[in-house]
């Protein structure tokens, strides 16, 4: 008899249905997969084999063809065994189902017949849910994810008997309830904060720009500056998630199998920090089993690249197409994946390969030759990408014992959110979202100065060495700088600010 | 650039590919007529065509526009290779500017005071075009519109240090670059001293701000002294090893020691017509941050605390003050004044 059961394949973040066709035939017994299964697949066999025969199903001694439709595309993942299992056991008719054709089925079978938590079970359901199906068997263990998604039912189960039991109508088991997202009102899930870093004011006025106008930045400082402990409060002071900013980067993360179980969605916004041997398929995403890169991982979120000198110079500049487009774009010979990739750069470097140029109690011992390398390793292009270029230093709090309060980062987070739902109201209608994304034209529209700060901007050009690539860039940061002040026109103090924010292009290694 | 040259000057050309300056030396000295050192010139045409193809002048000893300073010292190049303004090598009042590779703030403060002055009085600075303070020499004199020569060790169809190719195409635009050495010479390390002879010999006086005890700018300021020119040095810290070797000559009182531009102006008797003191108005904030640096450099925080005003504005009221050019910042988020005589 033939039996067929359904399951869903991953393709990047998205799915496709795939039938899973179950024969058996007269012959010698045997076990054939068909239909481009890769080694994941194809070891389903034993694991099959042993659960129906430890749930105490009887395994049937025929000829089994298993045929995976469509037969011409690639397939990954162990999740389909919990659909096989129940596909030989409907042919071989040890187990009397009804209806099964309509549950899409999702698990990875234990050798003892229980279910196994599979990857990218959100993006799977969602998929499927768009192609109009509305019912699933899922492990228990990814219950919590999909119980984020209303609108379907859907049924976790344990064990490969209960499966069988509940579509024979042995038992019955309750779909799952529609979990509230809650959102990041919570308290502070990052477990740092703004207050905690003393001092290094410029610093943190920048980063609050930065977050405010969606700005990416560079920053540039000696070892033991913490420049590592501030970027790692930049997600405290970004905006609450949305629902929608949820599940995409949930889907992400289901998809590379970060997952928490218990938690089941992604809440807070990731923070990335990939180390600097990291490859370009490790950044970018892809490899022989497509999984998205950190890039992807951090989107919606903080890609942190420490000491960026260090990288493979050929690892950052793949990072220049998806800073512009939001995408990571993985080409194989067989296919193109898209993984989304908007994340907010934030990337430190030390000024010289000793870390001590222009450090005023430490001597720098490199040449001119060696700081050259290392400067250059950053290209040009992708600089053009790094709004605000700012300096960290070590000066250590204690000496000034500053009666300046450090503030929160609820404080600092209150400011960005008005000055991002300014943004949102002047960009309304288009794909514009942050002063960041600002299109030429939008430029013109948006940033023009008044006579004082053209002349300022003119002045700093010539007095401070800018370049001319640098003109868009602080017309972008003076307009969050003004945002931030709830201002509808950029001053000349705007600019002036904003001038301040690019270290690099003054040439300060000359 | 097409010109035809004689069989003296061709074996002149051929002489300036003898590797040892003795030797060349020696070659020259040994005939009264040139043109029977060689008996076939086809080097020579060779170089010539090569020179014309890349835009780069030949000038021999022979030639009268080759400068008597030059000639009158005891080992004259018998060919110089040039790019660029040739009449400069003629003017009449030049400087060199020489010094350390590594230059610290202090010296491209003191370059950045004084060579303005140069460039006001007429002075054409020849320099090396080396790392530190040669190449700011040549750079900050081109930026302030002034001629600049830049005497090189190796071949002008290459550059070296690399990174300094930009500079060389804009002096060889705006000013001169010469070398001694024909097209395809390596710069060896023994061409160094043998090129600081020109520059030392083409100028009237020597100018070295920051120089360390070892350096090489001392080879020059030698010459210096051999050929009867002055030499100008600033002293520096008594702990600074990039001023060890300034302070040396001024404690051996083998030279000048200098403290303002005028001095080495004064000295090489040209003179500016004065130009009038610029007045800047100020605004409340940007008066406080100005009397807050006045006492030496200020990190950010201290300004912050002291103007007590918001982070923000504190950081427009330095642009401000930078781009008018009174502040500048410093690498660590300091900002100092900047230092004038």
């Amino acid at each position: 008899m033939l039996a067929k059961t359904r399951s869903y394949a991953l393709s990047g973040i998205d799915g496709y249905e795939v039938l899973i066709e179950v024969d058996l035939n007269s012959g010698l017994p045997s076990y054939d997969t068909v239909g481009l299964a890769d080694t994941a697949v194809k070891e389903s066999k034993e694991r099959v084999r042993s659960a129906i025969k430890n749930s105490l199903y009887p395994y049937p001694v025929r000829k089994i063809t298993i045929n995976l439709a469509p037969a011409d595309v690639k397939k990954e993942g162990s999740h389909f065994d919990l659909a096989i299992a129940l596909g030989i056991l409907i042919a071989s008719e040890a187990a009397e189902c009804k209806d099964y054709k309509d549950y899409i089925v999702l698990g990875e079978l234990s050798l003892d017949g229980s279910i196994n938590h599979v990857k990218g079970v959100m993006p799977l359901i969602i998929a499927a849910l768009q192609d109009g199906h509305k019912k699933f068997i899922i492990p228990s263990a990814n219950a919590k994810e999909a119980s984020f998604i209303s609108g379907i039912e859907v049924y976790a189960f344990d064990k490969l008997n209960q499966v069988v039991d509940f579509l024979s109508g042995k038992s019955q088991v309750e779909p799952l309830k529609t979990s509230e997202f809650s959102g990041a009102k919570a308290e502070n899930k990052y477990g740092v904060d703004f207050k905690e870093v003393k001092g290094q004011y410029v610093a943190k006025r920048a980063l609050e720009i930065a977050v405010a106008g969606g700005h990416n930045v560079l920053m540039i400082g000696p070892p033991g500056a913490g420049k590592t402990m501030m970027a790692k409060c930049v997600p405290t002071i970004m905006p609450d998630m949305t629902f929608d900013e949820a599940i995409e980067v949930t889907k992400i993360h289901s998809v590379a199998g970060i997952l928490d179980n218990n938690v089941g969605i992604v809440a807070t916004r990731p923070f990335r920090t990939p180390h600097h041997t990291a490859t370009v398929p490790a950044l970018m995403g892809g490899g022989s089993n497509a999984r998205p890169g950190e890039i992807s991982l951090a989107h919606n979120g903080v890609l942190f690249l420490d000491e960026m000198p260090e990288y493979q110079r050929r690892t950052l500049e793949t990072l220049r197409q998806p800073l512009e487009d939001g995408v990571a774009v993985v080409s194989r010979a067989k296919q193109t994946l898209e993984y989304p990739a908007r994340f907010m750069l934030v990337a430190s470097m030390n000024p010289c390969p000793c870390g001590n140029l222009g450090s005023s109690t430490q001597q720098c011992k490199c040449t001119p030759g060696e700081i050259h390398r290392y400067i250059s390793k950053l290209s040009g292009p992708l600089l053009d990408r790094i709004d605000l270029q700012i300096e960290v230093d070590a000066v250590s709090y204690e000496d000034f014992r500053s009666t300046i309060p450090d503030e929160d980062s609820a404080t600092i987070k209150a400011r960005v959110e008005k000055a991002r739902a300014i943004q949102r109201e002047r960009y309304k209608g288009t794909k514009t979202k942050t002063n960041d994304e600002m299109t030429n034209a939008q430029l013109k529209k948006y940033c023009a100065l008044d006579a004082e700060g053209e002349k300022l901007l003119k002045n700093a050009f010539t007095r401070l060495n800018l370049t001319a690539r640098a003109t868009s860039r602080v017309l972008k940061v003076a307009r969050t700088i003004a945002d931030l002040e709830g201002c509808d026109d950029i001053l000349a103090k705007h600019v002036a600010e904003a001038v301040q924010y690019r270290s690099l292009d003054r040439k300060y290694w000359d | 650039m097409h010109r035809e040259y004689s069989n003296d000057e061709k074996a002149l050309i051929m002489l300036s590919c003898m590797q040892s300056y003795n030797a060349r030396k020696k070659a020259y000295e040994s005939t009264t007529k040139l043109s029977t050192l060689y008996k076939d010139y086809t080097q020579a045409d060779k170089i010539i065509k090569e020179c014309e193809k890349r835009g780069i002048g030949i000038l021999t000893i022979l030639d009268k526009e080759y400068p008597d300073k030059l000639a009158n010292i005891y080992d004259p190049p018998y060919v110089l290779y040039y790019k660029g303004n040739l009449s400069l090598i003629n003017r009449p009042r030049k400087i060199a500017v020489v010094g350390t590779r590594r230059m610290t703030v202090y010296g491209k403060n003191i370059l950045a005071n004084f060579i303005p002055k140069f460039v006001e009085c007429g002075l054409v600075i020849v320099s090396g075009l080396a790392r530190g303070v040669d190449s700011v020499g040549h750079r900050i004199c081109l930026d302030l519109g002034g001629y600049t020569i830049a005497v090189v060790a190796n071949g002008l169809d290459i550059c070296y240090p690399p990174e300094n190719l930009s500079l060389e195409e804009d002096i060889a635009q705006k000013g001169l670059v010469i070398s001694e050495y024909p097209i395809g010479s390596k710069s060896l390390q023994y061409h160094f001293p043998e090129r600081n002879r020109i520059i030392s010999a083409l100028s009237d006086g020597v100018f070295i701000p920051e120089a360390g005890e070892k350096s090489g700018s001392f080879i020059t300021a030698d010459y210096a002294l051999e050929q009867g020119r002055e030499l100008f040095v600033v002293p520096g810290s008594i702990f600074s090893a990039t001023s060890k070797g300034c302070n040396v000559k001024i404690r051996e009182l083998q030279a000048t020691c200098v403290l303002t531009p005028q001095q080495v102006t004064d000295a090489l008797g040209v003179y500016a017509e004065s130009s009038p003191a610029r007045y800047v108005q100020l605004n409340l904030e940007q008066q406080i941050v100005m009397d807050l640096l006045k006492h030496g450099s200020k990190h950010f925080y201290d300004l912050l605390e002291g103007a007590g005003i918001a982070t923000g504005q504190l950081s427009a009221v330095l642009s401000e003050l930078e781009i008018m050019g009174l502040i500048r910042k410093i690498q660590g988020n300091f900002y100092e004044i900047v230092p004038t005589l």
